[in-house]
């Protein structure tokens, strides 16, 4: 049994506690998007505390890039390309890049996920994907709501 | 005198019903407090006189996807946020823009509409196919060629004709739909910037919509330009002022924003909060904004924005000051543009503080002009699926769970008739400790459409005031809107005349 899947069968069966502003785990500090930044691409003093800690984040995981990667983009809402307000995809400035021990298991992008795993700040390259992110989770697990 | 006399009546008038009323002090209710409220709702609406003067200056207010649940919902929303009673509240609109329609917001093609055809009723007159702006039923979507000859000439355009002055705002790309639908003529919406024409547009002369902006020919060109979209601008050698790492999107190497400047040596351009705040109205005769590389942020995440944005409000003050500089007077579109956004998007909350936030700049629109020459206009173009639903108690927060369905779960207040808050083929999620309050929270829907929730084709509200406001009476046709502003401003024969030389 994989780690991530340990975790889903917790969460089946504390379910009714997982809502914002908890974790799973009552120790592991949760980070909301919105407590990233203060201004810009400027880190709050939250974010900045809980660098190389665990913490738990919830949001949606983008649509892969391709299948069996090793990571997947966290974003606040639905990673979506509207018909009638965009003519191409928008990234958002504030999303999470969750890298995790396995291959993933994509979950639609309109479910809410918890992720847990280790904050890590600043400016990355991956080497593999050439994908740069700014915030990451490593040692990624998540679970569906 | 006349006036005095008029007001003198009518103050007659409200004297007579409340003998009437004080006639009527058998009844068990009459000191009901709802009673009273209504009754001085009665004598104020009584007082009211139809203004049929010229418009000098016509305001359209576009609230991109405000539809009545919106309305309901904005308005308990902005009370509760005060920590006043929400569902007695009153947004400026209800309370300053008196007079009321509905509108039928369906298009040439289609039962329910996008944003392109319901601004060209709105700025032309007529009703067109979904995703074109600024053309006639004669067009064929998407198609370049089908453009000559079904070219429909805008509010925008007569009012610079005839020597006003004319501004566009909106929190969207100043490419979008809404906005362009004052100056563009384009049979498909997508064509922002040249990356993204066809090339039958191409071969067939079609010009992009940023460009159709900077090299708009209608009299002396906007003086006011205010919103995003600012990498249809910027050619893709140009880094983003904003994000070091972006670049503008044009292939063609125009930079738009440098031409414009070329063009207004009296002008002012400004792409952050601090360089809006630092033009001076008094000295500035032409003012261009472009505050994000796309869409402007939502209300609810502005204050976070790296550059700094001015808010709906500040927009809206700024460009009066400029454009009430004509002694002429002015056309003037102020677009909420992301309510339509957060809707898309299943996020209630970030819709209704959008809402709010137009209702403030509505408020500083009325206060800066003089409300007896000028027509103000709000409206939506069309409509979205956001539902209100029973039975939640008075004072209930409007985020906030109504009751408990069958299945023993918890269902909000809001909710959507289709869109991302809906689960694919699973039960839907029990909200039980979920605190559905929070501003990303996405309401639950009924039809799973992850990529986007859809527009709703209901009828939506016109709210107006000043000269002809009276005329948004009972259910109408979107594209009476235009009809009414140009009949109020007289603009079509002041084109005339001015070609005689009589105005000026």
């Amino acid at each position: 049994m994989q780690r991530r899947d340990l975790l889903k069968l917790l969460s089946f069966g504390t379910g009714a506690l997982m809502f914002p502003g908890t974790s799973a785990n009552a120790a592991v500090p949760v980070l909301k998007f919105r407590e990233l930044y203060v201004r810009g691409d400027e880190l709050s003093d939250l974010t900045k505390s809980l660098d190389g800690k665990i913490v738990q984040m919830t949001g949606y995981m983008a649509p892969p890039l391709k299948p069996e990667v090793r990571f997947f983009v966290l974003t606040k809402l639905p990673m979506s390309v509207c018909p009638f307000c965009e003519s191409e995809a928008q990234w958002p400035d504030d999303l999470v890049v969750a890298y995790c021990d396995d291959p993933i298991d994509v979950v639609r992008y309109t479910d809410l996920i918890d992720v847990e795993g280790k904050l890590e700040l600043g400016f990355w390259k991956d080497p593999e994907t050439q994908f740069v992110s700014l915030i990451r989770i490593t040692g990624a697990t998540y679970v569906k709501r | 005198m006349k006036r005095f006399t008029k007001l003198f009546l009518s103050g007659a008038s409200v004297a007579l019903m409340a003998q009437a009323a004080n006639a009527q002090q058998a009844l068990p209710q009459q000191t009901d407090s709802y009673f009273v409220s209504a009754q001085q709702e009665l004598f104020s609406k009584l007082a009211e006189q139809p203004n049929t003067g010229r418009a000098k200056n016509v305001i359209l207010f576009v609230l991109d996807g405000f539809s009545i649940p919106t309305l309901t919902a904005a308005r308990i929303y902005e009370g509760q946020s005060r920590g006043v009673d929400g569902e007695s509240n009153v947004l400026s609109f209800e309370k300053l823009l008196p007079y009321v329609a509905l509108s039928k917001t369906y298009t040439h093609d289609s039962q329910v509409a996008d944003s392109a055809p319901t601004a060209t009723a709105m700025t032309t007159g007529v009703k067109s196919l979904n995703g074109t702006i600024g053309v006639t039923q004669k067009v064929t979507l998407e198609n370049c060629a089908s453009q000559k000859g079904a070219e429909a000439e805008s509010i925008f355009e007569l009012a610079e004709k005839a020597g006003l002055s004319t501004g566009i705002i909106s929190t969207a790309r100043i490419t979008h739909a809404t906005p362009a639908a004052a100056y563009a003529h384009t049979a498909f919406r997508d064509w922002e910037s040249d990356a993204t024409l066809s090339e039958e547009a191409k071969q067939n002369g079609c010009k992009d919509i940023a460009a159709q902006l900077i090299d708009w020919s209608a009299g002396n060109g906007f003086e006011v330009v205010l919103g995003g979209g600012r990498s249809n601008f910027l050619p893709e050698s140009a880094a983003d002022p904003e994000a070091a790492d972006k670049t503008g999107a044009r292939k063609d190497g125009r930079n738009l924003v440098d031409e414009w400047k070329a063009k207004y040596n009296d002008g002012a351009y400004v792409w952050n909060k601090t360089e809006f705040d630092a033009v001076d109205a008094e000295k500035t005769e032409h003012l261009f904004g472009l505050f994000e590389r796309s869409h402007m942020q939502y209300e609810a995440d502005r204050a976070k924005d790296k550059g700094g944005e001015p808010s709906l409000a500040e927009m809206t003050g700024k460009a009066i000051d400029v454009l009430s500089k004509n002694k002429e007077g002015f056309v003037l579109m102020v677009e909420a543009g992301r309510i339509d956004h957060a809707h898309h998007a299943g996020n209630a909350a970030r819709a209704l503080a959008d809402t709010v936030a137009a209702a403030q700049a509505l408020q500083v629109a009325y206060d800066k002009v003089n409300p007896q020459e000028t027509l103000i206009v709000l409206t939506a173009d069309h409509s979205h699926t956001m539902t209100i639903n029973g039975y939640p108690k008075r004072n209930n927060p409007i985020l906030g769970i109504a009751g408990t369905g069958d299945d023993k779960k918890p269902y909000t207040t809001l909710s959507y008739a289709n869109g991302p808050g809906a689960k694919l083929d699973e039960p839907r999620p029990d909200l039980t400790n979920v605190d559905t309050t929070d501003l990303d929270f996405l309401q639950p829907a009924l039809v799973p459409l992850g990529e986007s929730e859809t527009h709703g084709g209901d009828d939506v509200a016109i709210f107006a005031a000043g000269p002809w406001a009276h005329l948004f009476r009972g259910v109408v046709e979107q594209n009476l809107i235009y009809h009414v502003m140009a009949y109020a401003s007289q603009l079509p024969s002041r084109v005339k005349a001015e070609t005689t030389g009589a105005v000026k």
